[in-house]
């Protein structure tokens, strides 16, 4: 009975905003993707590329760690409907990919968090892992929003 | 093992937990006793969402050329029924199996008259 509470639960409030559970998904995975997208320019950045931008200083690195803690937080009621709800599924290739790609997710995202505080790891070490995060998050996005927005509809 | 190798095995171990927890479940809707094919909400939405709501329109609220489906008091038969035969402009066996029981679950639970 809890169990049913709360999966009810959490479709009651998130259709207060959206018109379902799958919009919700859709757009804050969407948001989650945009919001990598920052945190790949402001870590270019930070290793010193895109020298257009304004600086290299804690503004830089600020935008930064709060784009990752945004994007980190807009994933958690997708991982929640996704994982806890719906489940590892293989219905067809999208959902296939999709399944396994979010298994990965949070464990190269753990892994990035750890690398991030071990300076003793080599230099390509947190860029290779922070790509690979951005790269997973988009094959979720690809093969989840973009799916729904292109194939059942692009609203809230 | 040196340093380097924690950060993978956490992020290995991080993976697996994931997918216990995906193969779990613990959040889906449990399953009553019965001997036919026994329908999800939460997989009936979603494909509700592909397959119905151009016609019925979101949740089944209407707003297409099918009529809103939402708090009218269906009975899982009825909607069965409707998605095997199919109903004026409506194929039959728009899908089938496992998907129509999905669909009939999340169907009969939108159109049960809010409280």
């Amino acid at each position: 009975m809890l169990i049913a509470d709360v999966s009810e639960t959490y479709t009651d409030l998130v259709t207060t905003v959206f018109s379902s559970t799958i919009a919700a998904k859709a757009w804050f995975a969407t948001a989650a993707v945009l919001l990598a997208g920052v945190q790949i320019v402001t870590a270019a950045r930070i290793y010193g590329r895109l020298s257009f931008l304004p600086e290299r200083g804690a503004t830089i690195a600020r935008v930064h760690r709060w784009s990752g803690r945004i994007a980190f937080l807009f994933t958690l009621p997708v991982f929640f409907h996704c994982v806890t709800i719906l489940g590892f599924q293989t219905p067809d290739t999208r959902v296939a990919i999709h399944s396994l790609v979010g298994t990965f997710f949070y464990g190269v995202f753990a892994a990035k968090v750890l690398i991030v505080r071990d300076h003793s790891l080599p230099r390509w070490a947190l860029p290779t892992a922070g790509l690979t995060l951005a790269s997973m998050l988009v094959a979720l996005w690809v093969t989840s929003s973009l799916w729904y927005f292109t194939t059942v509809r692009f609203g809230f | 093992m040196g340093r380097g190798w924690r950060p993978i095995l956490i992020g290995g171990a991080v993976a697996v937990a994931t997918f216990a927890l995906a193969q779990a479940e613990i959040f889906a809707p449990s399953a009553p006793a019965g001997g036919a094919a026994v329908g999800d909400f939460y997989r009936g939405e979603t494909i509700f969402q592909r397959e119905c709501a151009g016609c019925h329109g979101d949740q089944g609220k209407g707003g297409g050329v099918g009529p809103a489906l939402s708090e009218t008091g269906l009975a899982a038969t009825d909607v069965a029924a409707a998605v095997q035969q199919g109903r004026g402009v409506m194929p039959a066996g728009i899908v089938t199996g496992q998907e129509q029981a999905d669909i009939v679950a999340y169907v009969v639970a939108i159109s049960s008259p809010s409280e």
